[in-house]
This record gives C-alpha cells, sequence and structure tokens, in this order.
C-alpha cells in the first residue's frame, strides 16, 4: 500500500479537476489528482470538435486543445498525478480526511488529506434510465460511448443509425458519424423543442439534412442478436399516437437522453445532494454539506459550456486553498429557486465578496427577466432575451448587493425567471 | 436547414441563442436578410447566402495500437461544400506516431492549413498508470 500525505486530493483529472488542482497549488497547497483513466484531459479528449474556449480563451479551440492548456500547466506545478486510479472511499480522521484508492500498477493508494474536491464529472444517461420497450439487442450504446469509440478507438459502431434525444453530444454525434460515412436516418425527440443548442442543430443535423422528428418517441426497438428496426410515433396528449407508428431500419441506436452527476462516491461519504440539480448541496465556497468536501464542474451541477466548469473548478480550489489556510468564512445567504428556476448553484451567497451563480429555467421564453430579491427586496433585474432549459443562464451579484444578515431575520436570496 | 422557397433561402441564425427564423432573398444585386433581430443576424444570413465556411475536424487513422486515433482540425472555416473532399484525403492519410498538438497536416486546403490538435507518444515509450513518471512532468500519456 502507498501512502500519501496532501493539503488536497482532487478526485478527477477532467477540466473540473485540472482548474481545481491548479488554482488550489497556485495557492501554495500540496494537491493530489486521481484519475481513472489513463490519461488526464476527461471527456474533452473525445470532444474533438471546435466550440471550447470562447470565454475562457478567447479562441475557437478543439476539446483536446482545451485540455492540453490544462495539463500542461498541472505537470509543470509538480501536482502529482495518480493515473488509472480509482477511488473507492472518502473517510474521515480525527486530523481531516482519507481518501482510498485502487490501482491495477500500484495496489491500495491510501491519502491522507485535510481536503477533498469532488471533480468525477457526470455520466450518461442510458437505456435503464428512460425504459424503451423492446428487444435487448446488441447495437444500443449512448451517443457519448459512441464518441469514445470513433474518436478515441477508432471504431464505427454500426452503419445505418437511428438517434434517441436531441441532447448536443447526440446533434454532435449525429454530424460526427455521417462524415465517417454513416447513414443517420433520424433523431427523435420527445418535447416539442430540441434540447441541445441552435448552434448544433444547423451545424450538425441542417448541414446534413438529418430529420429531427420533435415530439416522438421511440415505441420499441426490434431485433434479436443485432438492432433491426426502431418504431418511432409522435405524441399525442402525451401518449404514443399508434395510428401514426412507423418503421425505421436500422442497426445502431445512439441514446442522447440526459446527464447525470455522478455522485456515489459523495453519497457514501454522507454529502447532502440537492435534488434541483443533482450535486452536491454546496455553499458559497462550494464546500459540501460534509466539511473538508468541496465540488465543482459536471458531478456538481451538469454544464453546457467547459469554460464554465473551469471557471467554477478555479474558484472551488481557490476557495478550498482558503479553508485550508484557516480563513475564517464569510457570512452567507441561503439562495433558493423561484418562479420557473430549477436550480441555482451554490445554494448560499457570501456577504461582501462578488458571487457568481449558475441556473437552468424550467421553462422556454423570449424576453424574460432575470428577477433576484434578497430578503423579499429586489437587488438585481436582468432582460434575458431567450431561455430554454437546456442554455445554464450565468449571472453574479456584486458585493454591496447582499448585506450582511440581519440579526434575527429570515433572510433568503430568491433567483426567479419572470 | 437552407430550403428554397418562393420568397427566398430560409435559415436558422445561429449568431445567439434566440434562433431567429431568417429569409434571405435576391433580387437583382441586392440580398435581403428578413427576420433577424439584430445586426449580427443580418450578416450571418448573407454569409450563409453567399458561401457557409465551417471549422472541419476528424480524426485520422495512426500506426499505433494505443492511440490508434490522431485528431485534427483546419485552422479556418473552409467552404462547406468541400468538406468532403477535405475529408476524403484525410481518410487516405495514415500517421506514424509521435505526432506534436499544431504540427501540420495538410499545407494547402483551400487556403487553410490542416493541424493536429493532441500530442500523441509513440507506443514504445507509451507505459500507462504510474503516476510517479506521470508526476515528474512526463508528457507520455496526456
Amino acid at each position: 500500500m502507498i501512502h500519501r500525505n496532501v493539503d488536497a486530493v482532487v478526485i478527477g483529472g477532467g477540466s473540473a479537476g485540472l482548474a481545481a488542482a491548479l488554482a488550489l497549488r497556485t495557492a501554495g497547497t500540496t494537491v493530489a489528482i486521481v484519475e481513472r483513466e489513463p490519461f488526464l484531459g476527461g471527456i474533452l479528449l473525445q470532444c474533438i470538435h471546435s466550440g471550447f474556449g470562447l470565454h475562457e480563451f478567447r479562441q475557437d479551440l478543439t476539446g483536446p486543445e482545451y485540455a492540453a492548456r490544462f495539463v500542461g500547466p498541472v505537470r509543470e506545478a509538480g501536482i502529482e498525478v495518480f493515473l488509472n486510479t480509482t477511488v473507492m472511499e472518502i473517510g474521515e480522521e480525527p486530523t481531516g480526511r482519507s481518501v482510498i484508492a485502487l490501482s491495477q500498477n500500484q495496489g491500495v493508494v491510501r491519502f491522507a488529506t485535510r481536503a477533498v474536491v469532488l471533480a468525477m464529472g457526470c455520466r450518461e444517461r442510458n437505456r435503464g434510465n428512460v425504459a424503451i420497450a423492446g428487444t435487448r439487442p446488441a447495437g444500443v450504446l449512448t451517443a457519448g460511448l459512441a464518441q469514445r469509440l470513433v474518436n478515441i478507438e477508432g471504431c464505427i459502431p454500426g452503419r445505418r443509425v437511428v438517434i434517441v434525444g436531441s441532447g448536443d453530444i447526440g446533434l454532435i454525434m449525429a454530424r460526427r458519424l455521417t462524415l465517417v460515412g454513416c447513414d443517420v436516418l433520424a433523431v427523435v425527440e420527445i418535447q416539442p423543442y430540441p434540447s441541445g443548442s441552435a448552434r448544433n442543430i444547423v451545424q450538425c443535423l441542417n448541414d446534413y439534412s438529418i430529420p429531427l422528428h420533435l415530439g416522438h418517441v421511440v415505441t420499441r426497438i426490434e431485433g434479436r442478436d443485432r438492432v433491426e428496426a426502431v418504431r418511432i410515433a409522435p405524441l399525442s396528449d402525451g401518449r404514443a399516437d399508434a395510428g401514426k407508428e412507423r418503421r425505421i431500419e436500422c442497426d445502431t441506436v445512439l441514446l442522447s437522453v440526459g446527464l447525470i452527476p455522478e455522485n456515489e462516491l459523495s453519497r457514501a461519504a454522507g454529502v447532502p445532494i440537492d435534488e434541483g440539480s443533482s450535486g452536491p448541496h454546496v455553499d458559497a465556497d462550494l464546500m459540501t454539506g460534509a466539511p473538508g468536501i468541496f465540488a465543482c464542474g459536471n458531478v456538481l451541477h451538469v454544464h453546457d459550456l467547459v469554460d464554465y466548469v473551469t471557471e467554477e473548478a478555479r474558484r472551488c480550489g481557490e476557495r478550498a486553498a482558503a479553508w485550508l489556510s484557516g480563513a475564517r468564512k464569510d457570512a452567507m445567504l441561503p439562495v433558493v429557486p423561484g418562479a420557473n428556476v430549477r436550480y441555482v448553484v451554490p445554494n448560499a451567497c457570501a456577504a461582501g465578496r462578488k458571487n457568481v451563480f449558475y441556473l437552468r429555467a424550467l421553462v422556454v421564453k423570449n424576453d424574460a427577466l432575470l428577477d433576484v430579491r434578497v430578503g423579499g427586496r429586489q437587488a438585481r433585474s436582468q432582460k434575458l432575451s431567450h431561455v430554454q432549459p437546456s442554455e445554464m443562464i450565468r449571472f453574479s451579484l456584486e458585493p454591496d448587493a447582499v448585506p450582511e444578515r440581519p440579526a434575527g431575520e429570515e433572510a433568503v436570496v430568491e433567483v426567479s425567471i419572470r | 436547414m437552407k430550403e428554397n422557397t418562393a420568397a427566398g433561402l430560409e435559415m436558422i441564425c445561429i449568431a445567439c441563442p434566440i434562433a431567429c427564423r431568417l429569409t434571405v432573398s435576391q433580387s437583382g444585386p441586392d440580398v435581403t436578410v428578413t427576420g433577424n433581430r439584430c445586426a449580427r443576424g443580418d450578416a450571418y444570413g448573407r454569409e450563409e447566402f453567399h458561401a457557409p465556411m465551417r471549422i472541419v475536424t476528424a480524426v485520422i487513422p495512426t500506426d499505433s495500437a494505443q492511440f490508434p486515433c490522431a485528431p485534427v482540425r483546419t485552422d479556418k472555416p473552409v467552404p462547406r461544400d468541400k468538406v468532403r473532399e477535405l475529408l476524403q484525403k484525410l481518410y487516405a492519410t495514415r500517421v506514424a506516431l509521435p505526432v506534436q498538438s499544431g504540427d501540420v497536416v495538410i499545407t494547402d486546403f483551400d487556403g487553410a492549413r490542416v493541424i493536429y490538435t493532441r500530442t500523441l507518444p509513440p507506443d514504445e515509450v507509451a507505459s500507462i498508470g504510474e503516476p510517479g513518471a506521470e508526476s515528474k512532468g512526463d508528457d507520455k500519456v496526456s
């Protein structure tokens, strides 16, 4: 067994873990990154398309290029990286925390640490999560897995493809598979509007004349050993209209039906989870309900843009470093979602400093208004030309927006969309 | 989506998430964009009408067992109707590792260069999963 003593252990070496680890190291703490894959960079390495870094670097980068901007500095900063190493457990010690990890080459690695940063990312919802009827043939896989096969492993998962769900990964893969010679026959979306961005609808589907069936469901997957066809039908009053069902012959079905923050480790460590975001409940320092355990990136809430992951993770690392150095916590007010808001992260607002928030709307609306109230008094009002659940909204509150909590008063920050 | 209708060419603007439905029509030398809510929509409609351009990304096969694919991109947008032609060129390429991110694969395709987007090591030094080696700043498994 290997023993390591570090100030902080970052679990996950993707975009969130890299930025958090760098911020911690820059602040003078000792850091280890534990990554279960054989490389740093996480999901970015299979995202070979461009569109990353427009906020962070003012450049249009591909996923691997974006990752390299952080992997290089992590190496130079003297951050110890454990690859092919899977964390099994986060424990509590009299002196702080322990992290137990397993690696094929190293055996058991045991970290004694004071802070843990959760940066494990998210995983894709799969067939079991969406309950599609039919047989269980080969050829049904998630869009992200197909992306890994095509872009990293160099395999093409099938020839005639139907994509279920219009999330961005599904749209990106519709284009990608078309460009490697597959026939993408249909993208089937249950909602009356696409769940991916307009940009991806245009550049991934419309450019290649790939049909998008909105308000449709897959009623059945057919095939004994391999997928042979799917049946799709339009929704009518919330039910599949069997009279309008049609059959599409195909050999592969990709699922792009949403992402779930991967919080098994967090739950086992006693970290409370927020129902709206499916990630840990965090304060304004991005510290979870378990002291010394912080969270950032897609394990905290699913982001659309890696640039925002980086911004959030860097702040997480900075706050974790401040906490490690013994800085007194600022006074904080709870932040709660109001009308038309699914969740707001973080779940608290610190008094006397700038606070950055991310939220998701529950509605599709043009010319909406973001309304932030502190203790019932409007602290911010901002026009939003367009909101929809698939586009994350970022906003900030200036230091003077949040007063120190008046004694005895029940003050919360409520965020609504009107 | 570009659809030719009697009124002109219909398309969805992607300058921002509002996704205005544009109609671009031409009468004589004049091109008119309607349906846009801002100047960016007008510019987008015109470019799409005259010459839609796209950044192209792909992977090309390598001689490596560990890293069978090398991701590449064009360094600037190329005409959309030349994407297939470019891909045929790339798919006919086979590369020996190592490669460096930024190295050139194709020096000139319609004014654009094709470059690698990931640094990949040759197989023999790419032993995986050794935290000690990794922490010394060795670039082998990024």
